[in-house]
């Protein structure tokens, strides 16, 4: 026995069924923008690559050219006007035309954990409460624009990422561990047909059916409801954003084949799907403590064509002044280099973190770390500001209040100030 | 009935009121309207009002209660003329109350945190007042309130579960209401298996069970599971999601996990326990404890905060910053408590490093001045003995009142004297602070101390505490099942904190073995005893239910080895510390040299793939065969053997050498033996395991990813693999056959088919030809698998 087709036609089935399950609601017209939050709002989905292990300021995105501390690194010239970047991102000099180096950016926090904590919530971590990610903050305000895929997805994250804190869980991030293996679980098992599986979800709806009809708690019945969706779910069309296959060899050449390059790629996938908040995490660890030359020469080659080809094949499709893209990471990286050991220590009193697109200046600098990139020389910023920032740009406001389920209130960026000067 | 305002937070959560729940709120209303003649009484209905929303201004804590107000006492009520009996509108208690929120003279001011008042509040001081205000015997309030004195002795499990009986049958004689019917064998079994030992029942053992003819087989059961290696595993997942037991930066935290779960084992008293994690002291090697302070490094508040909602039931994170605004709890008072912590050392400092615990420390600086060592030589120096530097001990160091501290400007940057918050002052005392703390919190005495932990073993094994939330205790009578919480906190004491005999009382009462409640209860209602609360399984029973399908023996199964991602072994950790300072300065230095070398070598593997891949560009297959061969060789010629002794790591990858589990990967252990943390896309993470980052950060909400992992995932598949083995053993069954769907019902939801669902599968037999696997899934992936009832 079959069950009857659902009344409801599929699309508003899963719409339903996404805001129930991942969170999402429809795309949410914008909230009008305050008085004193002038720009922003021009940003529809934010691609967040974040670059586990602090990666270092001076041989990345803020070099000091001819001084001792560059270790004989080059800087070379970019697309953007008088604007240098280190030898090591050939590719990235290209598309500096289309960002803005945050140099100035600081923080107190040198331990690993604690800097990705901060980088993530914008609030320094405590053992009494779980703050939301910026993500997780962003779906929960003004949804997703897809109304049936998760609006908040992250790809090959570490298992420490705070996720939606004390928030709902169905606002946290949705793990992508491959992005080369697309939604874990959807796809059905070798040797079962399409046949079998509807026969054996047919049984179970049936078997099912009993059990729910004498709970009065909704939470088993919300489980045989998710269970029918996400077979139809296995069906959809929708899930296709995940399959990597579909798009050209050149393409996945061109964003370079490792976890970080497709996982980039998928990133661009799932904006021109309307997913709100894509991060990837750069599958290499930028702790170099040992060899600082060595270390950049054999992780920056296939993070720099990412990164590239990712703003250069937004920029071609017309999603870059819709999508905000952001590298951050926990801290920069002492100046000097160890004697001993030939690497960096951790750094946190200056960095850089960058962004583009979404209604942001382009080909631009931000603040200035000093002379050997010790500290910050002009116009510092903070995590919170600089996430303050973003959140600005998706148009979310800063200054509404929230309260946690054990009473204490929260804001969104922990009342960072968005740089303004930011903005286009 | 009024809501507790300490739940207005609550309201964001999705609150879900199912019809049930609906018809109960009605009833409770109509109760309200029923007894509008009857007046409120003061001490069970008022004053609860005033201490969450008046007490953080207008008590004795506060130096100088604003406006000179305060409402803690029949005396300073009267004084400030806020009630006039009789008439409500004109008693400034209520009508400031109803004032809008914009307005200045509204109270509670909402913008300092304070919750407003809400309706029911407000119709209840209305109605108080209305009827003439009456105190009746009350006073003031006693904001630090009685030591707690033991009112019967209830010396063993049968007593208590006696006592329970005979008060759960005392509530619902008066409320008229009843218990829900007594469950039946194969419901109890279920439900014991998965509250004792975590998962469901295999086959063998739910037959025994069923089988067993004996009278005495619940007790007899429930006494075989508290003393399983199943109920450790179980135990420890409940007990390390409150402890937080996660990564400790730069050492193997998990060796306090170890600790725990020893601790579970050897039977230790929670209240041992507790006072052997307040005071514990050395290095985490030798002391698994020190995890309770080397996890919070740097955050002695936040220590304090999580320590007292723990173990006494009391929340007073707020206060950390600022007077509490919902409870009499000042800052003050919160820095107090935490002085008898803060001096551990390690604690207060965010690097957690210290070499003023390490002996050999000054002779090896003497040494290296001596040797005039270079920079390299001095930090490899420090680096070898970077492990020593987290020793816990005392060091005196006193907490400071903030140099903002608003309330009091003479005591800013003034030392902290530690006393107590509620119960016994301590006042004067010797030998340590922690060691003073810790007498008073594990003691009789302590009006919370017990009850905290009643309460929360019996939300463990009924599925919702008598007092909710389970850390909102205070100095306010219960408004509840008084009787019922005493007799459990007398009984916590009588029993000697020993928590297995605890639990089997609960275990035998006849409210425990009731059918289960099945509707959600509405917040703020109190627990009507009728029977345990149905829930949807931790993420750790539903992962352990898995694999007690398809691995056998699987509590006897543990993790071949412990890791955190840190790899370090506690053996040669604790050899560091007998090492002299020569032998610490000679260590270093071999260390530097083969770190140099090591270095070396991996420079060399960057230039060997650069090698590889222009012999691979270029086509040159016998080159690059050639290149292959002459890497081995020089790689192999310069492996350095001084690795072995030199590493701090244990061995990494450990055969399976025991023949039951030698096919199944290494991971498939119960939760409890899972590395910390999990990738966040592991089945447990996505089932809703706690990242332990904060106090049972768990969360069992549905969730689409949990449908797909049931019907696509690995656990599904292998225990599907096992299909043909269900049919054959213990005897053979023809496929299809009702005897066969009863094996699989009992295997898995551990009961017997209905009739009904005997007609469905009929249906499907005729029209689909099912196979058993078919049938495993679709039980697999019925609600009722993920639900304890």
């Amino acid at each position: 026995m079959k069950r009857p087709p659902s009344e409801l036609s599929r699309r508003r089935f899963l719409e339903r069924f996404a805001s129930a399950c991942f969170g999402v609601r429809f795309a949410a017209q914008h909230p009008p923008l305050a008085a004193a939050q002038p720009a922003g709002g021009k940003a529809k989905s934010v691609i967040c690559l974040y670059m586990r292990g602090g990666i270092s300021h001076i041989d990345t995105f803020d070099p000091k050219p001819g001084k001792p501390e560059m270790a004989g690194v080059e800087a070379i010239r970019t697309s953007a006007d008088g604007v240098q970047i280190s030898e090591w991102f050939p590719r990235m000099a290209g598309q500096m035309h289309h960002l803005t180096l945050v140099r100035s950016m600081t923080s107190l926090l040198g331990i690993h954990e604690m800097g990705a904590y901060t980088a993530h919530t914008s609030y320094v971590m405590t053992p009494t409460i779980r703050h939301p990610s910026l993500s997780s903050w962003a779906v929960r305000r003004i949804g997703s624009p897809n109304a049936v895929l998760p609006g908040n997805i992250l790809i090959n994250g570490s298992p420490q990422h705070p996720g939606s804190g004390y928030l709902d869980s169905h606002l946290a991030p949705l793990p992508i561990g491959d992005p080369n293996a697309g939604l874990q679980n959807a796809a059905l098992p070798r040797g079962i047909t399409t046949e079998a599986f509807d026969r054996r979800s047919a049984l179970a709806q049936a078997l099912g059916a009993p059990f729910i009809q004498s709970t009065p708690n909704p939470d088993p019945a919300t489980y045989q409801t998710l269970h029918r969706e996400a077979g139809t779910l296995m069906k959809s069309e929708d899930l296709k954003v995940f399959d990597l296959q579909l798009e050209k060899d050149a393409t996945r050449d061109a964003y370079g084949r490792t976890p970080f390059g497709q996982g980039c790629l998928l990133a661009r996938r799932l904006v021109e799907s309307g997913v709100r908040f894509i991060e990837i995490e750069d599958e290499h660890n930028w702790d170099t403590h040992n060899d600082q030359v060595a270390s950049m020469r054999k992780m920056t080659p296939s993070t720099d064509q990412a990164m590239a080809a990712l703003l250069a094949d937004l920029h071609q499709r017309g999603l870059l002044s819709s999508t905000l893209v952001m590298m951050i990471t926990e801290f920069g990286r002492t100046p000097k280099i160890n004697e001993a050991t030939a690497g960096r220590g951790h750094h946190p009193g200056v960095f850089t973190w960058w962004l583009g697109g979404g209604g942001i200046k382009a080909g631009t600098v931000y603040g200035q770390s000093d002379a050997t990139a010790e500290r910050v020389a002009d116009k510092p910023v903070t995590m919170a500001d600089f996430n303050a920032t973003v959140a600005l740009a998706l148009g979310l406001d800063l200054r509404q209040i929230e309260h946690s389920p054990s009473g204490r209130p929260f804001t969104i960026a922990d009342k960072g100030q968005p740089v303004l000067e930011l903005f286009a | 009935m009024k809501r507790p305002p300490m739940n207005s937070g609550l309201r964001q959560c999705r609150i879900r009121l199912t019809l049930l729940a609906c018809i109960a709120f009605w009833l409770n209303l109509l109760t309200d309207y029923s007894n509008a003649e009857t007046a409120p009484q003061f001490e069970q209905e008022i004053l609860p009002i005033l201490y969450h929303h008046c007490f953080s201004c207008h008590s004795e804590k506060q130096t100088k209660p604003k406006g000179g107000l305060r409402l803690d006492s029949l005396h300073g009520i009267r004084k400030g003329q806020v009630v006039e009996p009789g008439k409500p509108e004109d008693s400034e208690l209520l009508s400031r109350t109803l004032l809008p929120a914009h307005d200045k003279e509204v109270m509670p001011p909402i913008k300092g945190g304070a919750q407003p008042l809400t309706e029911t509040e407000r119709t209840l001081l209305r109605r108080w007042i209305a009827a003439g205000a009456d105190f009746g015997t009350w006073t003031h309030f006693d904001h630090r309130g009685s030591a707690f004195e033991p009112r019967s002795a209830i010396g063993s499990p049968q007593e208590l579960t006696a006592r329970i009986d005979q008060l759960v049958a005392q509530h619902h004689t008066q409320n008229r209401t009843a218990r829900l019917p007594p469950a039946s064998d194969e419901t109890f079994l279920r439900r014991l298996y998965l509250d004792v030992v975590g998962r469901i029942p295999t086959l063998e053992e739910s037959t025994r069970f069923l089988e067993d003819r004996s009278p005495q087989k619940r007790a007899k059961l429930i006494d075989a599971l508290l003393a399983s290696p199943g109920f450790e595993s179980h135990f420890f997942n409940w007990k390390a999601d409150q402890l937080r037991v996660y990564r400790i930066e730069g050492l193997p935290g998990w060796l306090y996990g170890d600790w725990l779960k020893e601790g579970i084992r050897s039977k230790q008293p929670y209240d041992a326990v507790v006072r052997q994690l307040v005071t514990a002291s050395g290095y985490l090697w030798d002391n698994g404890a020190v995890g309770f302070y080397l996890r919070d490094l740097g955050m002695p508040l936040d220590h304090m905060s999580n320590l007292s909602r723990l173990f006494l039931g009391t929340r007073m994170e707020c206060a950390q910053c600022h007077d509490h605004p919902l409870q009499p709890v000042t800052q003050k008072d919160f820095y107090q408590m935490t002085a008898f912590t803060f001096g551990v050392s390690n604690l207060a400092s965010s690097s957690g490093y210290s070499t003023a615990y390490i002996p050999q420390w000054p002779e090896m600086m003497k040494k290296l001045d001596a040797m005039n060592a270079d920079s390299g030589l001095r930090q490899g120096v420090s680096k070898t003995v970077s492990f020593l530097k987290r020793f816990t001990t005392d060091t005196g160091k006193p907490l400071r009142f903030p140099d903002t501290y608003p309330y009091d400007p003479a005591l800013r940057q003034k030392p902290v004297q530690p006393e107590t918050l509620f119960g016994d002052p301590i006042g004067h005392f010797t030998g340590t602070p922690r060691e003073a703390f810790a007498q008073w919190l594990t003691s009789p005495r302590n009006p919370r101390f017990a009850k905290n932990i009643a309460n929360r073993l019996w939300k463990f094994v009924l599925g919702r505490g008598l007092i909710e939330p389970v850390d909102s205790l205070s100095e306010l009578p219960e408004p509840h099942h008084q009787p019922l919480i005493q007799a459990l906190t007398d009984a916590m004491v009588g029993l000697r904190y020993d928590e297995r005999a605890f639990l089997s009382a609960l275990l035998n009462t006849r409210l425990y073995q009731s059918e289960s409640l099945r509707e959600t209860p509405a917040p703020g209602l109190p627990c009507d005893l009728r029977g345990p609360l149905l829930r949807r399984f931790s993420a750790e029973q539903i992962w352990d239910s898995c694999l007690t399908l398809f691995v056998p023996d699987l509590d006897q199964r543990t993790a071949l080895r412990q890791t955190d991602g840190t790899y370090l072994d506690p053996k040669r950790l604790r050899q560091l510390t007998t090492l002299s300072a020569d032998q610490l300065i000679a260590r270093a230095q071999e260390e530097r040299t083969y770190h140099e070398h090591h270095r070396k070598s991996q420079l060399r593997r960057l230039e060997q793939k650069q090698e590889l891949d222009a012999a691979q560009a270029s086509g040159d297959a016998a080159k690059l065969a050639a290149l292959k061969t002459a890497h081995a060789k020089e790689n192999a010629a310069a492996s350095d053997p001084r690795m072995q002794t030199l590493s701090m790591g244990a061995a990494q990858a450990v055969p399976e050498t025991d023949p039951r589990w030698k096919q199944l990967p290494q991971n498939f252990v119960r939760a409890s033996e899972a590395p910390v943390p999990l990738p966040a896309d592991h089945f447990l993470r996505q089932f809703g395991k706690s990242d332990r980052r904060e106090i049972d950060a768990f969360n069992r909400d549905p969730n689409t990813t949990h449908a797909l992992a049931l019907m696509n995932g690995e656990l599904t598949q292998r225990i599907l693999a096992r299909g043909s083995q269900i049919e054959s053993s213990p005897s053979p069954l023809a496929p299809r056959s009702e005897a066969l769907l009863q094996r699989v019902y009992r295997t898995v939801l551990i009961r017997s088919a209905t009739p009904e669902e005997l007609r469905i599968w009929n249906r499907f037999a005729e029209s689909d030809a099912p196979s058993t696997e078919d049938l495993l899934w679709a039980l697999l992936n019925s609600p009722e698998f993920l639900f304890q009832h």
